[in-house]
């Protein structure tokens, strides 16, 4: 994308940093070269981008803005949520491939305790508890002989 | 040379020609394998790489319709609320199962014994069960002897990890006094056989990197080419080909750049599931066989039978660990798998516990469904959702019925320009009432197991993943394709080895059952030898 500052404002307002301070927002956690990728390989996706942050930056200058970026994290929300009726493809298509990358992230992943690749490290799995089975292998045969 | 005869001719290096090859290999015959996909290579898999959980929508997504892989052929599903799901490579759809290994049970193959529908089938399970002991060996099954839904049985290696999610149902299970068992599985637990051990990657269903799933690529194959069997790549079957007195010669395929080519055989064996089988055997008209090779009786492509399956799910208020462990197996519970009249249904169902999503699934999901916002709410709806969710797939058993079939689509080709198959298929009123009631009863389950909330998807899709039926077994050449080991009754050096020959579907997956039959036929040829074709 042309404009890395609107985008990262952008992705910041689809997915914000955790309150807690855990998780980084989508754009502090470098999403843009993640979608700079996606549009690459779907070139379908660069115009919507395109015309969706001009439109911003159209509705912040509306509020006496310079730019998307340059309003506060509530006034960014206001104006994306208004976009919606005039751009009704840009949110669910934008948020889907943010949603996507954000959750491969290795950093996102460290946070949640998961990994962005599962191999080759796997994952340690607490030991088998088969006294459970107490009950069932006190049954009859379920099955029927014949 | 290519024209050469072989002895034994194999069409297609899934779960079933994989098994047969390495057995019949012991008769020291020339035996090619020919498959239409190519070798994996694992280290490609997507779970070796960050986007793994968005391949399941691409390249290793389940229908053949939307993967895009050059090697695949198109299925006309669109009259079938079940999608059908395979995949082409060596080692077949094998590459993409679960690996739950479930054998029969004695009372499956005696239906109409036991509860007047349907048929039994020529053979019984006490003819199988030598063929799942080996079976159990080869492709190294885990599990836990014991179980009282079955007979007493080999398990060669330990369970697969039940996790916290397993546990927590497990719990469950037992406070309603309902049956559940750690699942078999065809996954080393252990190193087996040259098979590193399972390290709770999660995402089997797109390949496994670790080759602990026993795919047959990473079981069977590298034994039987040991053993001297030929296995050609990106070899497609188009035809096979009968000679003067009505046996099948050879077979007609293309090659990876789109050659025609001919390869001749005194025996050719059909492999390629239940719908890959009856489409080879429809396609393959001549004067001698105008309706198909092999289907005098007409029963080719008949009784096409899935499984249907139900997807019911929890919400839980603690994390499960869900992430981890083998996506499909975790412990499974047959406690309603026999018929009880009251319930309005014959035969029954099994209950499969699956495991949970991982982040991107998660996420993905909560956006459609508005749990999950973007903006200020988005945290809180992913924490709330992510690894809180567990649920079970139901697979029902599905009886024949001969308006469920595979026939040739009259337009569709494959890139070869072989016409494909096109997939006809109702699910009938006692389906319909089984679903009901384990949508119900799965339900209770995972609220005794503490989920807060429920939901289920019934009948579930995309769940075309067990192919049967299509050209069945059975000593009356009118109403059965093949004979009680799988010799085509009209084409007697013409033989059917994979889910194609299921008499009844039972309930739960085929694979183990498919390749027994398939190890079970290889020995019954090697019996026959001296007389084979009389």
């Amino acid at each position: 994308m042309s404009d890395s500052r609107a985008l990262d404002a952008l992705l910041d307002t689809i997915i914000p940093p955790s309150a807690d301070g855990r998780l980084p927002g989508a754009g502090a956690a470098g999403l843009a070269a993640y979608i700079d990728d996606v549009a690459r390989n779907a070139p379908e996706l660069t115009p919507v981008l395109e015309l969706g942050l001009a439109a911003l930056d159209a509705r912040a200058g509306g509020r006496g803005a310079e730019d998307f970026a340059s309003l506060d994290p509530d006034a960014r929300a206001e104006v994306l949520e208004g976009l919606s009726p005039e751009q009704p493809a840009f949110l669910p298509l934008l948020s889907f491939h943010v949603y996507a990358g954000y959750y491969q992230d290795p950093q996102v992943a460290r946070a949640l305790g998961t990994r962005s690749a599962p191999f080759p490290d796997g994952y340690e799995v607490e030991p088998n508890d088969l006294s459970l089975l107490d009950p069932v292998r006190e049954r009859a045969p379920l099955y029927r002989d014949v | 040379m290519p024209d050469e005869p072989v002895d034994v001719l194999i069409v297609g290096a899934g779960a079933a020609g994989a098994a047969f090859a390495w057995s019949l290999a012991d008769t020291r015959m020339k035996i090619v394998c020919l498959e239409q996909g190519d070798w994996m290579s694992p280290a490609d898999y997507p779970s070796t790489r960050s986007d793994w959980e968005l391949r399941r929508f691409g390249d290793y997504g389940l229908s053949p319709n939307s993967r895009g892989r050059s090697e695949d052929y198109p299925v006309n599903d669109s009259e079938s609320p079940i999608a059908v799901s395979n995949f082409n490579a060596v080692g077949g759809s094998t590459i993409l199962y679960a690996a739950h290994f479930p054998r029969f049970r004695p009372g499956d193959f005696r239906v109409r014994t036991l509860d007047g529908v349907a048929d039994d089938w020529p053979i019984s399970y006490a003819d199988l069960e030598p063929y799942y002991d080996e079976n159990a060996q080869m492709m190294g099954v885990a599990g836990l002897a014991g179980d009282p839904a079955y007979p007493p049985k080999e398990v060669p290696l330990p369970p697969v990890a039940l996790g916290r999610l397993g546990h927590t149902l497990a719990r469950g299970f037992n406070k309603l006094g309902w049956h559940w068992w750690p699942s078999d599985s065809a996954i080393a637990t252990v190193p087996h056989n040259g098979r590193a051990a399972c390290v709770n990657l999660g995402p089997c269903l797109t390949g496994c990197a670790q080759g602990a799933k026993a795919s047959t690529d990473v079981t069977y194959w590298p034994a039987a080419i040991r053993r001297g069997v030929e296995l050609r790549t990106r070899c497609r079957v188009r035809e096979i080909t009968v000679n003067a007195q009505g046996m099948a010669d050879g077979v007609v395929y293309y090659d990876a750049e789109g050659g025609e080519c001919r390869q001749r055989a005194e025996i050719v064996v059909l492999a390629c599931n239940g719908v890959g089988t009856p489409r080879v055997l429809l396609n393959s008209t001549s004067a001698q066989f105008p309706d198909g090779l092999a289907n005098r009786s007409g029963g080719v492509g008949r009784n096409l039978m899935f499984h249907p399956y139900a997807m019911v799910t929890g919400q839980f208020p603690e994390p499960l660990e869900g992430y981890k462990g083998p996506q499909g197996c975790c412990i499974m519970s047959q406690e309603f798998y026999e018929t009880d009249a009251s319930r309005g249904f014959v035969r029954g169902y099994s209950f499969e516990i699956t495991r949970g999503n991982g982040p991107v699934s998660t996420a993905l999901q909560g956006l459609g469904t508005g749990d999950i916002p973007w903006g200020a709410g988005h945290h809180e709806g992913f924490d709330k959702s992510f690894d809180r969710t567990a649920g079970m797939v139901v697979i029902c058993e599905d009886l024949p019925e001969p308006d469920n079939r595979v026939t040739i689509d009259p337009e569709l080709v494959d890139s070869d320009g072989i016409p494909a198959p096109k997939v006809t298929y109702a699910l009938s009123e006692n389906s319909l009432k089984m679903l009901d009631h384990a949508v119900e009863r799965g339900a209770e389950v995972l609220r005794a197991a503490g989920a807060t909330e429920t939901s289920a998807i019934s009948p579930l899709p995309p769940a075309g993943w067990h192919l049967m039926g299509t050209a069945r077994m059975g000593r009356d050449p009118e109403a059965s394709v093949v004979n009680e080991w799988g010799r085509s009754h009209d084409v007697k050096n013409l033989f059917v080895i994979d889910g194609s020959l299921f008499v009844t579907a039972a309930a739960v997956n085929p694979t183990n059952t498919i390749q027994a039959l398939a190890l079970y036929v290889a020995d019954a040829i090697k019996s026959n030898l001296a007389n084979l074709f009389d």
